[in-house]
C-alpha cells in the first residue's frame, strides 16, 4: 500500500460539468484529490479487505438476528418499541438490500480493523463506482499508468446487477428515489443511483425527503399524488421512525430501499454486540455500550454516540481523560466506547479505507484521506489502482 | 487473470447534458428499456397531422394526445437558467424563455409526442419528446425524453416498442392530506452550531 503522485488530467474539471459530478469541490475546498493515488497489491485487496469485508457482513447478520431473538437488545439499540413490528417484519420477509460500506483502518500490513458499519445511507459512491473507474481508464489509456493496473471497484456493475435482483423480488419497474433538499452531494448520490437503475429497466421518480406527502387510504405520496409504492431514500431510519410520518410507516406499505432492519446495523450500538458475540475477532476492536465498560481507566478509547454523522461528537479517553474531538448534535441517545486505532499515516495524511458491499457482495473501496484524526465530510477522496 | 473492476460503462449514458433537475420528474407512464413480454407499440408524431393521418377515426384523440404531452412538457421539461446553456444542449433557436413563481429559465421546444394504445378503450399514453440540434450534444439527431431516456436509433426511427410502466397495480389515492412529515431532524440537526456543513446525511 502505497502513496504516490501522479499528474493530474488538465481535463479533469471539464469532464466532471459534463458527467454531471458536481461536488468535487465543497464549501471550497477540494474534495476529490487526483494529485495522488494508493497503491494496493493483489494480495492486499483480497486477502486483506476483500475477504474480510464478506465475513464481517455475514457476522453483522448474525447479530441482527441475535437482535430480534432478545429485545433486550432493540432496547440498548434505542429502536422506538412502535417500531419493533416494522423491522423485525422486514428481516423476516428478507427485504432486499442494495448496498453497505464499512469503514476499515488498513495500513498495507496489519489485519484491517472495523471502524463502523455505513449500511443505511453510505455516500461517496459516485466518486467510488463511476469517478475513480473513469480516472483509471483514461489515465491508462494516456500512458501514466501501467496497462495492467487495475482497481477493486465492480460497484456500478453490481449495482445494475442489484437493481435488477430487486425489481424482480418486488415485481416493479418503477421506484421513487428521495434525498433532503440542499444538498448537492446527496442528489448527486441518488442521481448515480437513479441511472443505475435506469440501466436495469428501472423508471425512477424523484421526490425531496421533506415533500413526501400522506394520502388519505394511508400510503405515501409524490408531488403528484401518486402512491409511492417503491423508495430508495437517502435518509437515516434513526430520523424516519422518530419524525411525524414514522406512525404511518407500517401501514402505509412502502417497500423502503435500504429496509427497516439496516437500522440495527447503521447503529453503533451494534460495536459492542459484534464484540460480544465475536471477541478477539482479528478485524473487530474491542467495543462497549459506554454505561457497561469495564475499564475506562486506562488505556486510549474513543466514545461516540448511538448515532451520528460525519464524525460528529466524537471523543478520546485517554486513561480516563476525556477530550472532545469534535462536537455536533448528537449523543442524546447514548453512547459507546471503541478501542483507540490509530488511522496509518501517508504523506502527513490520515487515510481511512471504505470498503463497498452490494447485497453481501464485497465490490470495491473508496480512500478518504483528511488532515486531523477524524474523517469528516471535508476529508479528500483519492483514487486507488491495484498493480 | 480476473478483472476487479467493471468491466463495461456505458460511458454515453452518464453523460450529464442536462442539470440534475430538483423538480418531482415522472411523466405519464412509458418506458421503453425492460425486459417484460407486454411490450406495446408506440408511435412518435411530430405533428398532430402526422397522427391524425394514422387515426382518421381518432382525429380527437390525437387532438388530446398533443394537448396532453405540451401540458407535461410545460411541468416536465428540462430546465436551463440561461438561455446559451439551453441552447449548448438542444441547438440554437430551439429553446424558448418561461416565467415562474421563482423567476424565469429556458426550456426546449417538444420536438414530437410519443403515444401508444391510441384506440385502446383503457387510458392511451402521451408524453413529450425532444431532440438536439446541437452539434455538441450527444442528444443530437435523437429521441429523448424529459428525464433524459434516449431512445436508440435516430429521429428517422418513429415506431417503438414500450412497455406501461405499472406492472402491479398502484394502490390509489385520491388526495394527500397531509405533507412534510418526514425531514425535520434534519432542521433540527442543520440548525445546531456554527457548521459549515448545511446538509448531507449520508454517512
Amino acid at each position: 500500500m502505497l502513496r504516490i503522485p501522479i499528474k493530474q488530467r488538465l481535463d479533469w474539471q471539464q469532464q466532471a460539468a459534463e458527467y454531471g459530478f458536481q461536488f468535487h469541490t465543497m464549501y471550497g475546498e477540494p474534495y476529490w484529490d487526483e494529485s495522488a493515488y494508493y497503491q494496493f497489491s493483489l494480495q492486499q485487496i483480497e486477502n486483506d479487505i476483500e475477504d474480510p469485508t464478506a465475513e464481517l457482513h455475514q457476522m453483522c447478520l448474525q447479530a441482527v438476528e441475535k437482535i430480534h431473538a432478545d429485545e433486550q437488545w432493540l432496547q440498548k439499540f434505542r429502536i422506538p418499541e412502535q417500531h419493533w413490528d416494522l423491522i423485525y417484519h422486514s428481516w423476516r420477509d428478507e427485504e432486499p438490500s442494495l448496498y453497505s460500506r464499512l469503514d476499515l483502518v488498513y495500513d498495507g500490513k496489519s489485519t484491517a480493523k472495523l471502524l463502523e458499519n455505513n449500511a443505511d445511507t453510505p455516500t461517496s459512491l459516485y466518486e467510488s463506482g463511476f469517478w475513480q473507474w473513469l480516472w483509471l481508464e483514461q489515465q491508462v489509456d494516456r500512458g501514466n499508468l501501467p496497462r495492467h493496473a487495475d482497481q477493486f471497484n465492480s460497484v456500478q456493475e453490481k449495482l445494475v446487477n442489484r437493481f435488477s435482483e430487486i425489481a424482480a423480488y418486488y415485481q416493479i419497474n418503477q421506484m421513487h428515489f428521495a434525498c433532503c433538499q440542499d444538498t448537492d452531494e446527496d442528489r448527486g448520490t441518488v442521481q448515480y443511483l437513479q441511472d443505475c437503475a435506469e440501466a436495469a429497466g428501472i423508471r425512477s421518480d424523484f421526490i425531496f425527503i421533506e415533500d413526501i406527502g400522506l394520502g388519505d387510504t394511508g400510503v405515501f405520496t409524490d408531488l403528484k399524488d401518486n402512491p409511492i409504492t417503491d423508495c430508495f431514500k437517502l435518509y437515516p431510519w434513526e430520523f424516519m421512525l422518530r419524525e411525524a410520518f414514522g406512525d404511518a410507516l407500517s401501514e402505509a406499505g412502502t417497500h423502503w430501499i435500504e429496509p427497516p432492519w439496516k437500522a440495527l446495523l447503521s447503529n453503533k450500538a451494534l460495536l459492542p454486540l459484534l464484540w460480544q458475540m465475536f471477541p478477539d475477532h482479528p478485524n473487530l476492536l474491542p467495543s462497549w455500550f459506554a454505561e457497561d465498560t469495564p475499564a475506562l481507566s486506562t488505556g486510549k478509547w474513543i466514545k461516540k454516540p448511538l448515532f451520528s454523522r460525519e464524525g460528529a461528537n466524537i471523543s478520546l479517553i485517554d486513561n480516563g481523560k476525556q477530550t472532545d474531538l469534535s462536537d455536533g448534535p448528537y449523543g442524546e441517545e447514548g453512547f459507546i466506547v471503541q478501542a483507540y486505532q490509530a488511522l496509518p499515516q501517508f504523506a502527513e495524511n490520515y487515510t481511512l479505507i471504505g470498503s463497498w458491499l452490494i447485497d453481501d457482495m464485497p465490490a470495491g473501496i473508496s480512500v478518504r484521506e483528511d488532515s486531523s484524526m477524524i474523517t469528516q465530510d471535508l476529508s479528500r477522496y483519492l483514487p486507488h489502482i491495484i498493480a | 487473470m480476473t478483472q476487479k473492476r467493471s468491466r463495461h460503462i456505458d460511458l454515453f449514458k452518464m453523460r450529464k447534458g442536462f442539470m440534475l433537475k430538483p423538480l418531482a420528474v415522472g411523466i405519464a407512464g412509458i418506458m421503453s428499456s425492460g425486459c417484460a413480454d407486454d411490450r406495446q407499440d408506440a408511435q412518435i408524431y411530430t405533428s398532430v397531422d402526422d397522427c391524425k393521418r394514422d387515426y382518421p377515426d381518432a382525429v380527437e384523440k390525437c387532438e388530446a394526445a398533443y394537448q396532453t404531452a405540451l401540458d407535461e412538457a410545460a411541468r416536465t421539461s428540462p430546465r436551463f437558467s440561461t438561455e446559451s446553456d439551453c441552447e449548448y444542449e438542444f441547438g440554437a433557436n430551439q429553446c424558448r424563455e418561461m416565467n415562474s413563481g421563482s423567476g424565469s429559465f429556458f426550456m426546449p421546444f417538444m420536438a414530437g409526442y410519443m403515444v401508444s394504445q391510441l384506440l385502446s378503450p383503457r387510458p392511451y399514453y402521451s408524453q413529450p419528446i425532444y431532440t438536439s440540434y446541437s452539434p455538441y450534444s450527444p442528444f443530437r439527431s435523437r429521441w429523448i425524453t424529459a428525464d433524459g431516456y434516449v431512445f436508440d436509433g435516430d429521429i428517422r426511427k418513429r415506431n417503438y416498442k414500450v412497455s406501461p410502466s405499472v406492472y402491479k397495480p398502484k394502490p390509489t389515492v385520491t388526495r394527500t392530506v397531509n405533507r412534510g412529515g418526514f425531514g425535520s431532524s434534519v432542521r433540527a440537526k442543520s440548525s445546531w452550531g456554527s457548521s459549515s456543513r448545511s446538509g448531507g446525511w449520508g454517512g
